[in-house]
């Protein structure tokens, strides 16, 4: 999100969800689409039954990478290499929008000097792929005038996160493939409401509507709808805290509906950080993981329970109904926070309905400035920016100027990946959703018998060929180890991963994978390197 | 049985997904056909999206650890008690030793009121979610 | 054989008529919602909701006959001994604005549900039901009852038929509950005139021409009695199911359901009847792990095989009434009109 922000001034996707299907050319980059985002992945499919070319890069042969007119399984962690190789393709094939780029964008002539001095046959090499096909892609790419970039977290869970967001844009600037209906960079987000929670800014460095904290107007209007003003200095990221230690800077948590120790990197850090606190209280609807920390547990509401707005991943803004009272004593996490915030003499916390909050949210953060209950009610909702009650919202991003006026080249540059496989550690793991079947830290999907039933278990992917080496049979259970812990996990044989590579999902507390995964952080976005981890397999004997 | 509209609870997607409520239960979810997503269709996750509404395993009272265990409270005790323990936090170590992380999987306006909480009423930024996870 | 009667009734009566028949039973009926989908709803006031005889409705009667989650019996555990208290008893119900495939369905429901022991939930819901159905005259986009035989008029099978014919319609009873409503309510109607049943005839004439979608079902059903469907094309539809259930959901044939225990306490609980579908891996999973079918190459190969070679050969029909339905939905844009190109366009080996 930072990456796109500073490349395009804002870092949401550009185009709608429906757009896609009229795309000519859809690059997919780091998403296993067809399981996470099911209807976009119908969309990018129906685009493809009608001639689009797909091109997908991922290390591993997802289900779309099968539907690829090219597949790039890079090697993990090499995304910027591969990208500025294909830029440099395009400009030796003289395919780049140069007229986009002199009217649009800022600092080329350092980007394309950048590009000259690449030797392609060395990135080629350090990719994996070879440089005829990197060349075909490129060309299909570039050549057509509706070409779409999907990405997802194979994107940004890497320590080098920031700039592979920043070298997708710069591909797309480049092409001029930004501005429009059918062409643009989408960052696909993986849970119902990313997108608006970062809006509101439930982030430590802005303010709603990702104003700046620093900006002193900004803060004179925050100071008069709240009475006081915001803190000046940006707060600590969501790692950061939970990485914070035994003795560390947090003392004290709030969580509501999250479950950090099985989704965090190096979950031992975080249940120790988790632990040691002096007060801990989480707001959530099972007894999750962290709940079990915690001092206070508040029963809140399930999305059935209570009305509000979310955001979906193309800044669409939609209204929740209620559709049942909250069950047993539970009660919706707005009114346990208005409750908390009156005790604790926090100013207007005194909502009378979730149409009340949005007024005040629509007041203060320009781009929510024409949501309204009567406008979102009996409608499918409005995209973001709607900056008034008569503007219609927004289907497509960066019409006619950037949000940050002209679009930035930023030069990256590849970087290995944190660790790298040696003779202790020779397996690359990477890690993210698994199935198609579960959500997350799977608490409410492993409470449906069917979802259960479908994929009762976590499994590990790991081709034949390392396999056959390590004597490892379908369903046998092994070891994964990392420098930071172990588990036990059964294998799954498939020609999904290449040798080498092994996958699996963080779903399962059975299968707590973060005590593998390795804390290194993005410098920028303060993503963690999910992607790639150094393991050692080991087939454990049956007693 | 009633048909309530709502966004489905699961991935980025948003799709719109009626609810079908018989006798106070949640009973099955349909997807909208003219919703601009849904189209007609659900993923296998939200068609069994009302399945862990009426979990057993759902969580129906306030808890306070009591002695390390986990017990039964009333609303106010509980909160009241949080309200003591973040102050008193933020007295001894300052506003900015207190965290809050708000959540993705609820509403616009839940995360507005938790930054709120955190910003006006405790003087700290540290406020995050999972974007990144 | 009773007398199956057939009569006009203006478009002004229905109305009133069925505001009569709601005096003694629920009313059920297409409303089109503030969102613009239209359902099978629940008529509290006739004066208050349109309904709407214009849209397809977005879901069959199967929701209601067999709900995508039922609760068959509320059980109890006292000292480990299960009692099982039956769920309340069902009302009458009038499905009012039918359409003919979704009536064939019902028809193809009961046969199911009948067979080898009548299914005493189903037949509660089904026994209690009467249904008025409304012939098509103008096929939505993506039917094709015709080539199913099950649309746009019916023969038989429903309670009631209704043809619209401009200012009035043309009804024919088809079961002794219909030929009840015609005889009891009478005045509302007036007696058929040979001018009537040529409109009747010319408007099946023209509706039968409308259809946009060219299905080739006959000639698909013969292909899969005499050869067998290449690999090559199971494997190609396989590749792109990505087991979201939802044509076996939106289906007003597919009946596969499972049936789960869900705990309310610890001495009380829901036995609960689900929908299911024999696309998921899982639904034929054996103990053990093993799997008799690989999702990679038959994940649609039951399915479709049930709809249009099985039932052809055990009931002498397919089950696919050409609804339409999950036409358009799948996410791979694999659904059943896909199948039937592949295999007739297919040589023959």
């Amino acid at each position: 999100m930072v990456g796109l922000a500073t490349s395009f001034g804002s870092g949401a996707m550009t185009n709608s969800i429906g757009e896609l299907e009229g795309a000519e050319v859809l690059l997919v980059t780091g998403s296993n689409t067809t399981e996470t985002h099911p209807q976009i992945a119908r969309n990018i499919l129906k685009g493809v039954d009608r001639g689009a070319k797909l091109i997908v890069i991922d290390p591993r042969k997802t289900d779309l990478a099968r539907e690829a007119h090219i597949h790039l399984a890079l090697r993990p962690g090499t995304d910027i290499a591969l990208i500025n190789a294909m830029m440099r393709i395009i400009l030796d094939e003289d395919l780049a929008d140069d007229l986009f780029i002199s009217m649009r964008t800022e600092n080329f002539t350092s980007m394309r000097d950048y590009l000259h001095r690449l030797d392609l046959d060395e990135i080629a090499a350090v990719t994996g792929i070879d440089l005829h096909t990197i060349r075909e892609a490129a060309c299909i790419y570039a050549r057509s005038c509706k070409s779409v970039i999907c990405y997802c977290l194979g994107v940004t869970q890497h320590t080098c996160g920031t700039n592979n967001v920043q070298a997708v844009a710069n591909l797309a600037m480049l092409t001029g493939n930004v501005e429009k209906e059918h062409g643009g960079v989408d960052p696909l987000r993986g849970q119902n409401n990313v997108q608006g929670a970062c809006d509101m800014a439930a982030l430590p460095a802005v303010l709603p509507g990702y104003q700046a904290l620093t900006s002193p107007e900004v803060r004179e209007r925050f100071r008069a709808a709240w009475s006081v003003a915001p803190p000046k200095t940006p707060g600590l990221s969501l790692t950061e805290m939970t990485h914070s230690g035994r003795d560390g800077a947090i003392r004290a948590m709030f969580i509501m509906g999250e479950n950090p120790v099985l989704s965090d990197p190096h979950l031992k850090r975080v249940q120790d950080t988790l632990q040691h606190l002096d007060f801990l209280a989480v707001s959530d609807i099972f007894l999750t993981e962290t709940a079990r920390l915690a001092h206070v547990v508040f029963p809140a509401a399930s999305f059935a329970e209570k009305g509000g707005t979310i955001t979906n991943s193309e800044r669409r803004v939609q209204l929740c109904h209620k559709a049942i009272a909250p069950i047993g004593n539970c009660r919706s996490d707005s009114r346990i926070i208005m409750e908390l915030g009156k005790r604790l003499g926090c100013p207007g916390m005194d909502f009378e309905s979730d149409a009340e909050i949005m007024e005040e949210i629509s007041l203060l953060t320009p781009i929510y400035g024409g949501m309204h209950y009567d406008r979102l009610e009996g409608s499918w909702g409005l995209q973001w920016p709607c900056w008034n009650r008569d503007h219609p919202g927004t289907t497509f991003l960066h019409k006619y100027y950037f949000a940050r006026g002209k679009g930035q080249f930023t030069i990256t540059e590849h970087q290995e990946p944190k660790e790298h496989v040696d003779k202790k550690y020779p397996f690359t793991l990477v890690t993210g959703r698994g199935s198609y079947h579960h959500y997350h830290t799977a608490t409410m999907t492993r409470q449906s018998r069917r979802l259960v039933r479908e994929y009762p278990e976590a499994l590990l992917e790991i081709n034949q060929a390392d396999c056959d080496k390590l004597g490892l049979r379908e369903g046998e259970l092994v070891e994964l180890s990392s420098r930071r812990g172990k588990v036990r996990v059964k294998a799954h044989i498939t020609d999904r991963v290449q040798p080498g590579t092994v996958f699996t999902s963080f779903h399962f507390w059975e299968v707590p994978i973060n005590r593998l995964t390795i804390d290194a952080l993005d410098p920028k976005s303060k993503c963690p390197e999910f992607k790639v981890c150094s393991v050692n397999l080991r087939k454990v004997k049956n007693d | 049985m009633q048909d309530v509209m709502t966004i489905c609870n699961y991935c980025g997607c948003g799709c719109g997904v009626y609810l079908r409520v018989k006798q106070g239960r949640v009973v099955g979810s349909y997807p909208s056909k003219n919703h601009p997503i849904s189209q007609g269709n659900l993923c296998s996750k939200g068609w069994h999206l009302h399945e862990f509404i009426h979990s057993q395993k759902r969580l129906t009272e306030p808890l306070i650890r009591r002695d390390g265990k986990l017990c039964p409270a009333s609303w106010d005790e509980a909160l009241d008690y949080t309200a003591k323990g973040l102050r008193r936090t933020q007295e001894q170590h300052g506003s900015d030793a207190i965290g809050f992380l708000a959540s993705a999987k609820c509403s616009n306006e839940e995360n507005y009121l938790l930054q709120k909480l955190a910003r006006a009423g405790l003087q700290t930024n540290n406020i995050d979610h999972c974007a990144r996870l | 054989m009773i007398d199956l009667k057939e009569l006009i009734l203006a478009k002004d009566n229905l109305i009133p008529l069925l505001r009569k028949l709601k005096k003694e039973a629920r009313l059920i009926a297409p409303v089109k919602n503030g969102y613009g989908d239209t359902f099978f709803t629940e008529i509290s006031d006739l004066d208050t909701t349109v309904i709407d005889l214009d849209s397809q409705p977005q879901s069959s009667l199967k929701p209601f006959l067999l709900p995508q989650q039922e609760t068959l019996a509320q059980y109890t555990i006292d000292k480990e001994e299960y009692t099982f208290t039956p769920p309340e008893k069902e009302q009458a119900t009038i499905y009012f604005g039918v359409r003919s495939c979704d009536l064939t369905a019902v028809l193809y429901t009961d046969l199911i549900f009948s067979k080898p022991t009548r299914d005493s939930s189903y037949y509660a819901r089904r026994n209690q039901s009467l249904i008025i159905t409304l012939g098509c005259n103008n096929p939505f986009p993506n039917c094709f009852c015709e080539a199913t035989e099950s649309g746009p008029y019916l023969e038989y099978g429903y309670d009631l038929q209704l043809i619209d014919l401009g200012d009035c319609y043309f009804v024919s009873a088809g079961r002794r509950k219909g030929a009840d409503i015609l005889e009891r309510w009478g005045y509302f109607f007036r007696e058929v005139g040979e001018k009537d049943r040529k409109i009747r005839y010319q408007l099946f004439l023209e509706s039968r021409g409308k259809f946009t979608r060219n299905v080739q079902v006959a000639h698909a059903c013969r292909r899969l009695q005499q050869h067998p469907v290449p690999e090559t094309i199971w494997e190609a539809l396989s590749r792109r199911c990505y087991d979201c259930g939802g044509c076996a959901y939106v289906c007003p044939t597919c009946t596969c359901f499972s049936v789960d225990d869900m705990p309310l306490n610890k001495t009380q609980g829901l036995r609960l009847r689900s929908w299911d579908a024999c696309t998921s891996s899982g639904f034929t999973r054996m103990a053990g792990g093993h799997n008799p079918v690989d999702r990679r190459q038959h994940a649609l190969k039951r399915r479709f095989l049930h709809k249009l070679k099985d039932d052809l050969t055990l009931h002498g029909k397919v089950s696919c009434t050409g609804c339409g339905r999950c036409v358009d939905i799948c996410f791979g844009g694999v659904d059943i009109t896909t199948f039937i190109h592949l295999i007739t366009a297919a040589e023959v080996p």
